[in-house]
Parts: C-alpha cells; structure tokens; sequence
C-alpha cells in the first residue's frame, strides 16, 4: 500500500481524524520553484488534476508570477494524497487549512 | 504517446553521463526536493519520505537505462509509455539536485533564462549546467510528445 492509499484507509485514518473535523476544508497549494519548466508544470497539473490546458496554464503562471498557486481545495484524505503525488512530481507542495469557505 | 527514438550526439552526450550518475549516486536515500510532509505525524513523515525516496530511485534506476550498451554503439534512446513518466520526473529530481549541489551561485533568473558566463565557470560548474540543460531539453521533448498543444501558449 503506498501513503496516498494509506491516507483513504479508515484504520489509519484515526489521528489524522481526530485532529480534523470530517467537513473541514483544505487547500492544496503549489509554490514556485526556479527549476521545474514551464511545460513541466503544465503537464503535471494536467495529468493529476484532469485539468485542461487553460486551467493547468493560469496555474503555472500564479505559481511563477506570484509564487503559489491553490490547485485544489477539498476533504483531508483527498488534498494529502494530492500533496504526496505533487511530491512524487518534484512540485514544492503544501497543505492549508481552508478558511476562506 | 508512441514510441520515439532519440538520435543523440554520442560525443557530446557522453560526459554529461558522468555528471548524471555521480548525481543519481549523491541523491541515493534521499529527496531531491527538501518538502515536508503535512501534520506531525513522525510515522507517517516516515513512510512518505520512505517512499518518495523509493520512487525516485526508481525513475533515475529507469533513466539511467536509456543510456546503456545500445545507446554507446548507436547513440538512440527509446522512449514510450512505460518509461516517460518516471524519465520525466528522473530529470525533474536530477536537475534539482544539480542546481542545489553545483548551480546555487547562479542567480534563478539567469539560470532560467539560460544566460550563464559559461567561459567564467569553473569546469565542474560549466559540466553541470551542461548536464542541467540536457535534462531539461530531453524533458521539453518528452512533454512535447505527450501532449503537443501544451507548447503552443
């Protein structure tokens, strides 16, 4: 099992739960880097997060013009795993509280 | 994607290849890319370190592959589906670690944009930014074949 599915599992999912509420939102946030291409970046928006071509590229150009951009907002388990996939990509990923909703 | 072979300039190539393996040796047991992480779960930054590690490895161990016999005789590399991915993310990992370990003097913009005083640097600085531009040219390509609007914007 790796740690994306590990994180969906409900056994192992019992700290991360206590320490979160079930509704509580999060965000997933891509901060800028000066080695990954343009392309690169691109791309990989596109095959983790089925974006499309203008989403994926209004991303990139958040992340280079203004450091980070948030790609995703949504349920614990689902933004970890999408952080830890990020990871497996080289992308500079992070996991924040959402408090805009 | 469909399979594509890559002509590559035997003599030109080949030194960079030293400066990739050292790399890939210098990266064995851990990240290319210092990330952390979410919460303060000491087991669970474990097993996600443990197995980014192990992913990374895996890539570069497939990277590393293309430049074997076959490419030393013919100066080919093959690429398809089962290794662009983890070829992709091999040259991602590689080029971090070559900009932490040899490049960080270079300033993010000039080494962008590729204007470098290439005659000013050291011989192991100018092999890796040599190095560093092969990984990003064989990505560039690798992009272009897996989705070949992603270069129009």
């Amino acid at each position: 099992m790796n740690v994306a599915q590990a994180r969906t599992d409900p056994k192992t999912e019992t700290a991360t739960a206590a320490a979160t509420q079930p509704q509580d939102l999060w965000r997933v946030v891509v901060l800028n880097d000066p080695v990954n291409l343009m392309s690169y970046v691109v791309m990989v928006f596109k095959r983790v997060f089925n974006f499309d071509e203008p989403v994926a590229r209004r991303h990139m150009m958040e992340v280079h013009e203004q450091g980070r951009s948030v790609v995703w907002r949504g349920v614990h388990e689902q933004a970890e795993a999408y952080v830890f996939t990020l990871h497996q990509w080289h992308l500079t990923a992070v996991l924040e509280a959402d408090e805009t909703g | 994607m469909k399979r594509v072979e890559v002509k590559l300039n035997l003599e030109a190539v080949a030194p960079l290849l030293d400066v990739i393996k050292t790399a890939a040796d210098e990266l064995e047991g851990r990240l290319a890319l210092g990330v952390l992480p979410p919460g303060e779960d000491g087991e669970l930054h474990a097993e996600w370190s443990q197995e980014l590690v192990g992913g990374q490895e895996s890539d570069i161990r497939i990277l590393l592959a293309l430049f074997g016999s076959e490419f030393f005789q013919s100066g080919v590399i093959g690429l398809d589906p089962t290794n662009c991915e983890p070829v992709l993310r091999a040259c991602s990992a590689l080029r971090l670690h070559l900009r932490e370990a040899h490049l960080k003097p270079i300033d993010d913009e000039n080494l962008e944009s590729g204007d470098v005083p290439l005659e000013e640097m050291p011989d192991e600085q100018r092999k890796a930014f040599a190095a560093y531009v092969f990984l990003a040219t064989l990505q560039e390509l690798l992009v272009l074949h897996l989705d070949p609007t992603i270069l129009e914007g």
